[in-house]
């Protein structure tokens, strides 16, 4: 019975060439490839940054790299440029991992304290996310790889010690997704809106005013509102969409959407 | 005064030593010229040299494993203990030594350490048996070959009382494919083995060596060599037949519970089995120590000469096991027993049909004329 099933799952299983002789075969190709240089390198006493290694791997990636630098696209430590920061929340938003959390820094007003991220590399799975949906650019991936420490704590960047990163120029990795063209608006379900100003307060850019709003006129026999209503508007130049209206509106009347 | 054993060795070394001790101290000189003290400290210095030479084998074999591995996974292997890594299995022995040994708490006592320790004693025993060169032993055993068969087939044994013994579902379940595994290729190594005995005539390993001075049995016995390799990767508990110790689904198989020494014993027991069926090998198919025709005879006179090439010869055929376990993937416990007994035991028959078949003519075209019919 077994012996059917594997056969027709892998009709080869059976014949000597197919089961035994083809992966020797392989393996040997392997073994004598490697015989004279394997691809791996020492890691410790040799590296890839090394001018040594500089051609060969220039081969492989179709473009030169170079020295003190490995892949280009490779995802390494965050660098954080903390002065374009504008607080959104967006990466901590993104992360998968929650290794992010928004720390004050220097800077802000008493009454909107300045915050920026602070990675937690020991949970950190460097997946990026958090730099494609940074929209000012401000947190990119360095191909900086080597963080190893005998302290856990030492394993917590601080926005100023990402800062420090981003001072010393390490290469950027240039990969970072766009978001997509079609939902690039903040729209408004205006009926649903209660004018509670927490969008207005919490956006980033103080790109949202509260304009008042006439109100439909009172119906024959009722009173007339007394309270004036307000609604945001938003000023799409200075959006840098990063969500946080959305997140924080409590009737959840704001939405991404197209302006057309 | 020549020296042509292993013994004779030992002999030379504690006679010499012996007298210098009773020039020393001519007090005691009647004890230490004593023919029976001379005799107890030779055999002990015997058996000194042979553990001292297979352990350093078994260990230089693990380091050889390690660098081949490394070139078939693109990778260096060890690379820092010692030049190119020579040294990092001496290191690793060290750092073992040093652990603690720990047993599970409801483990019985007896098994649990007695069955390691008779793994690793009946491991090295072989090594008393089987000859590297014409002067390493005596030859005083007209059956050597069965000897050494024997002491081989007692590991499932062991490893089977070790892991009982570990209270541990998994370590049960590895020694039980163990012992499974181990009968299962028992029988057809053993005929595998009766298609030499049948051409050479004789169970000393010695004369089954000697009648190759003509030509290597690996030729005329090729089915008779393949069943036995196989049957060997089985024995040896190695990749693709490593089913005891399946890491994917049962830890480490028998030796889950095992830390520090002891694991260790389970460890270097392994390499020193793979290193004695490597020896087997070359000894029933691979001419042994015999050097070949062409080479010139100011190499065949060179002292030593026939251990290095035996060695050599070893190291290869070991190479061949590192090989076949890079590119092989693990087989089934259905595929294992299906290849054990209805592949190997037919082709290890016919292998046997094949040998009498030989002895009949007495002849092949290239192989040359089997040469005397041993006693
Ligand atoms: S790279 Fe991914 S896991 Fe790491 S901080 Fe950014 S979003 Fe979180
Ligand atoms: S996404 Fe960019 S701008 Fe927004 S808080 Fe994070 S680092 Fe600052
Ligand atoms: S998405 Fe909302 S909160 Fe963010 S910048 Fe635009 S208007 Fe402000």
């Amino acid at each position: 019975m077994a012996a059917e099933i594997e056969k027709k799952q892998n009709p080869s299983a059976e014949s000597p060439t197919g089961a035994v002789l083809k992966p020797l075969a392989t393996a040997a190709r392997q073994f004598a490839r490697s015989l004279i240089r394997p691809s791996t390198i020492l890691y410790p006493f040799e590296r890839l940054e090394d001018p040594k290694f500089r051609s060969e791997v220039a081969v492989e990636s179709g473009r030169p790299i170079g020295v003190g630098e490995v892949w280009d696209n490779y995802r390494g430590v965050h660098a954080l440029n903390v002065n374009t920061c504008i607080s959104c929340n967006l990466c901590a938003f993104s992360c998968p991992d929650l290794c992010i959390e928004m720390v004050t820094v220097p800077g802000g007003d008493p009454k909107h304290p300045k915050k920026c991220p602070q990675i937690d590399y020991g949970k950190c799975s460097y997946c990026g996310f958090c730099s494609d949906a940074c929209p000012e650019g401000c947190l990119t991936m360095t191909t900086k790889y080597e963080l190893s420490t005998p302290n856990r704590k030492d394993m917590v960047y601080s926005p100023q010690k990402m800062f420090e990163q981003f001072q010393r120029k390490l290469p950027m990795n240039p990969i970072r997704l766009e978001r997509p063209a079609n939902e690039d608006a903040i729209l408004l379900d205006a009926p649903l809106c209660i004018g509670c100003n927490a969008c207005a307060r919490d956006c980033p850019t103080n790109c949202i005013t509260m304009l008042d709003i006439p109100k439909e006129a009172p119906k024959p026999g009722e009173k007339a509102a007394k309270r004036i209503w307000k609604e945001p508007v938003v000023n799409d130049s200075d959006c840098v969409r990063c969500g946080t209206c959305i997140s924080v509106c409590p009737k959840e009347c704001l939405f991404w959407g197209t302006h057309s | 005064m020549a020296v042509t054993t292993l013994w004779d060795v030992a002999y030379f070394l504690s006679s010499g030593l012996l007298g210098v001790l009773a020039h020393i101290l001519p007090p005691l000189a009647w004890l230490l010229t004593n023919p029976n003290l001379v005799w107890l400290l030779s055999a002990l210095l015997f058996g000194a040299i042979l553990l001292g030479a297979s352990m350093i084998n078994t260990i230089m074999l693990i380091w050889f494993e390690r660098k081949m591995l490394g070139r078939f996974m693109d990778r260096r292997g060890a690379m820092h203990v010692g030049y190119a890594g020579l040294l990092q299995n001496f290191a690793d022995g060290l750092k073992l030594f040093r652990k603690n040994t720990f047993k599970p708490r409801e483990a019985d006592d007896l098994g649990f350490y007695g069955g390691p320790t008779a793994y690793m004693v009946t491991s090295l025993l072989m090594f008393g048996v089987l000859p590297i060169s014409s002067g390493w032993s005596d030859g005083a055993l007209p059956l050597s070959m069965l000897l050494a068969l024997v002491i081989f087939s007692f590991a499932p044994l062991f490893i089977f009382i070790s892991a009982w013994s570990s209270n541990n579902k998994y370590s049960l379940m590895g020694g039980m494919r163990s012992a499974a595994q181990m009968i299962a290729y028992e029988v057809p190594i053993l005929l595998a083995v009766v298609a030499v005995v049948l051409v050479a005539g004789t169970f000393d390993l010695n004369q089954i060596v000697l009648e190759q001075q003509n030509y290597w049995f690996w030729g005329p016995l090729f089915l008779a060599l393949l069943v036995f390799s196989i049957g060997m990767l089985a024995e040896m508990e190695r990749i693709p037949f490593d089913l005891p110790e399946a890491e994917a689904e049962l830890v480490e198989g028998w030796n889950t519970e095992y830390g520090g020494m002891l694991f260790a014993f389970f460890m270097l027991a392994d390499y020193l089995r793979a290193l004695a069926g490597s020896i087997l090998i070359v000894l029933l198919f691979l001419g042994g120590w015999t050097l070949p025709t062409y080479v010139p005879a100011v190499a065949t006179s060179l002292p030593l000469a026939g251990i290095i090439w035996f060695m050599v010869k070893t190291y290869l055929v070991f190479g061949v096991f590192v090989w076949i376990r890079a590119a092989l993937p693990r087989v089934r416990t259905d595929q294992l027993l299906r290849i054990g007994w209805m592949r190997l035991i037919p082709l290890s028959l016919v292998a046997v049909v094949l040998a009498a078949a030989l002895v009949l003519v007495k002849c092949l075209p290239v192989f040359g004329c089997v040469p005397s019919m041993g006693g």
